[in-house]
């Protein structure tokens, strides 16, 4: 028996350490600031200089906001932003592929710094996350098929379903404003998008600047109702309490207002689905709002 | 013989980032199962003691991991860590968590009703040749356990590589997220993609997995 | 715990709850019957037949659920076959199922003694009689155990159900998670659902099993 006993001690030990190790490689360069009363986590932004590395919350299916081009590679309108803000703090960029419902756990979890998954401004939010200044203008919007265009939401039908992404404002807006609407909910914007091509809905409810982009790029769509709901903005979002870092990136986006910088985005990211047309709506310069 | 996006694949690196998602998979599995297993082993021989707490304990833990869907425990671990704990957890680590917690309780629960399915003349028999208890464990006991529990084990890999297709749901970027990602880039180009892409998955798993199934198979076979 | 939250959100969980439990009786249901007609065209060594159930039941058994839902719902539709959430879930459910189910089956017919077949066929029954009569029933009794085994797991598979858009019990949980931020609530409102419709499978699964001990069938 003795020889079993020690025999179980040590695999017991091997496995031990392989399993912290494996654990411990991934987590242990971060300091958690541990606020006292609550269990929200979070790193300074001397932390986050000293690790080299931002975690930065994006879309990796929202095109032309945060997506993934044919090479893999992070691309849009947001992802030029965070590109930016990198630069400007002098570190490295983790991506982290966010979906809309748990981008607000992921702050509060820890798992990333900041989030720049095109993230509306709403009081609910502001309860839970801290927002920096907005870059960008939005309000709701319902894309619908070419042949069966749809103008106002009362015009439904009683057995029509409105396809939505499952933690957006979009969502919010329908089952606060439109009850008996019949919503199809997706976890994220490729299942939803694929689902509503497939033929799934009569329509799909969302950021109006996400199903403009979507009836532009894909033929037989349009964009029946172009302006829904409260015009509100969209902004980076720091976890609750993170004030460090929401003061650099407050003061960052000054400097990058001063400079045209969001202009200069929209040029690179959004003009070749937009055209011009969309420039002074979309880009907060042009519409002061803090 | 309409476009099913099949062209998808072949351009650019694609099927590598395909190929690198699967194996984003599978290394979760993989370090699962090598943890898990041994201390597997261990949690099954210490539950056919014949002791009513251990045996408590241990059931309780074997069930509500076993009732349990993987998916629930994924999300457990990898948003309460925080809440818990006050740590945060990636999505990798959550998953290997997860699959070492699933893969001792079963592997333990395999362990234990192969050693008991070892008759207990084996055990007497060897006693009356003379053999010391650890002789006995060692030469006659042990071998006849693994026998029975190699088959079993490996049918619990190819469960485990199927099971991490549901990392997705936690933000690891893996096979089926690279997948959606390449869709999503050729939408305009290729919109029936997803055709191909989710085929060529369903075909990448089927190939991972069946090899280990008939490797099972014919060591049943053959050890029975 | 915030109990004014979870009284607000009961009513969604009990809905969530109740369809996974149609969707996943459903897929159970398919799954006993595709599973049923496998084992025996493989028991009978049926030709021709016999070779497909083979490659289904090896597709089913090594590519996992989510795949094979994502494939059927969102790939599908591509080559002009569309189906709706609900069929696709209880579909995916069968196409998985079913192989277990077989598996149960089989080892359930290759328990049953050579000497009963015999015996029933020297009292003059038909081959469909011995099949329907002796062999099948016993079959179905010593796999009881393995079967509600399955229905656990299957029951249990259907928590990937949020990938075709089923606000099944886990999609309800996440969606609320986006919706209203309370995730604590709402991961235990979750796990006490799963618990409650799991654990009376669980120890039916334990009552048959020692029954059939008694009966001598299982050992």
């Amino acid at each position: 028996m003795e020889l079993i006993k020690r025999l179980v001690t040590f695999i017991l030990i091997i496995t031990l350490l392989g399993s912290l190790s494996a654990c411990g490689s991934k987590t242990y360069s971060k300091k958690n600031n541990e606020k006292k009363g609550s269990k929200e986590i979070y790193r300074t932004l001397d932390e986050i200089k000293e690790d080299g590395t931002v975690n930065i919350g994006v879309f990796s299916d929202k095109n032309p906001f945060g997506y993934v081009d044919e090479n893999g590679d992070y691309q849009g309108y947001d992802v030029y932003f965070a590109e930016r803000l990198a630069k400007d703090m002098g570190v490295k960029i983790n991506y982290v592929s966010t979906e809309a419902a748990n981008r607000i756990e992921y702050l509060k979890t820890g798992k990333v710094d900041i989030i720049l998954a095109n993230f509306t401004v709403t009081d609910e939010r502001k309860e839970e996350v801290d927002f920096a200044l907005p870059y960008m203008n939005v309000s709701l919007g319902v894309a619908s098929r070419s042949d069966n265009i749809i103008k106002s939401l009362d015009s439904l039908g009683k057995d029509d379903t409105v396809i939505v992404i499952s933690g957006t404002t979009a969502e919010n807006y329908m089952i606060n404003n439109y009850p008996d609407v019949k919503l199809q909910k997706f976890d994220s914007y490729a299942t939803a998008k694929e689902a509503f091509e497939n033929g799934t809905g009569v329509a799909w409810a969302n950021d109006n600047t996400e199903v403009i982009a979507f009836s532009l790029q894909n033929k037989g769509y349009t964009a029946g109702i172009p302006n829904l709901g409260s015009n509100d903005t969209i902004a980076p979002a720091v976890t609750k309490g993170n004030e460090t870092l929401l003061e650099w990136i407050n003061k960052d986006i000054k400097k990058l207002r001063e400079e045209k910088f969001f202009h200069k985005a929209y040029d690179k990211t959004l003009a070749g689905t937009y055209g011009n047309e969309y420039k002074k709506s979309i880009v907060a310069e042009s519409r002061e709002k803090e | 013989m309409p476009d099913l996006g099949l062209e998808v694949l072949f351009k650019g690196s694609n099927m590598l980032r395909l190929l690198q998602g699967l194996w984003a998979a599978v290394e979760i599995s993989l370090v699962s199962i090598v943890t898990s297993f041994p201390l597997g082993i261990i949690l099954g021989i210490i539950m056919t003691k014949e002791n009513i707490l251990i045996k408590f304990l241990t059931k309780v833990y074997l069930e509500f991991i076993r009732i349990m869907p993987q998916l629930v425990l994924l999300f457990i671990v990898f948003f309460g860590s925080t809440k818990i704990l006050g740590i945060n957890l990636p999505g990798e680590t959550s998953a290997i968590i997860v699959f070492v917690l699933w893969g001792v309780a079963e592997m333990g629960d395999l362990t234990r009703s192969a050693i008991l399915s070892v008759p207990v003349h084996q055990y007497e028999s060897s006693k009356a040749l003379g053999l010391s208890k650890t002789q006995s464990y060692f030469y006659i006991i042990l071998p006849q356990t693994l026998r029975r529990l190699v088959p079993l084990s490996i049918n619990l890999v190819t469960r485990m590589v199927k099971t991490t297709s549901l990392v997705l749901m936690i933000g690891v970027v893996e096979v089926l997220k690279t997948g959606q990602q390449i869709i999503e880039a050729n939408r305009m180009t290729s919109p029936n993609a997803a055709f191909g892409v989710f085929l060529v998955i369903f075909i990448l798993y089927f190939l991972v997995c069946w090899p280990a199934s008939i490797a099972a198979r014919q060591l049943e076979k053959k050890w029975s | 715990m915030d109990f004014g939250y979870i009284e607000k959100v009961w009513p969604l969980y009990q809905k969530a709850a109740l369809l996974t439990v149609k969707i996943g009786l459903e897929g159970v249901f398919l799954a006993i019957l595709t599973g049923l007609f496998c084992a025996v065209v493989l028991y009978e060594k049926v030709p021709v037949i016999r070779h497909i159930v083979t490659v289904y039941i090896e597709t089913s058994r090594n590519t996992p659920l989510l795949v094979q839902l994502f494939f059927i719902y969102y790939g599908l539709p591509k080559a002009g076959i569309m189906l709706s959430p609900e069929t696709c879930g209880a579909a995916g459910l069968a196409f998985l199922g079913g192989s277990y189910m077989a598996e149960a089956f089989r080892s359930g017919l290759q328990g049953v003694d050579n000497i009963q077949k015999e015996s029933a066929y020297s009292l003059g029954l038909s081959k469909a009689q011995i099949m329907c009569y002796v062999v099948l029933l016993q079959a179905v009794s010593t796999s009881i155990p393995a079967f509600l085994a399955n229905i656990i797991f299957l029951l249990k598979e259907t928590s990937v159900f949020s990938a075709v858009s089923l606000m099944d019990l886990m999609f309800t949980a996440k969606d609320l998670i986006g919706l209203y931020y309370k995730t604590t609530e709402s991961l235990t409102l979750l796990v006490v659902f799963y618990l409650v419709i799991l654990l009376p499978v669980l120890v039916a699964g334990a009552i048959a099993e020692r029954r059939l001990r008694y009966a001598g069938f299982g050992a």
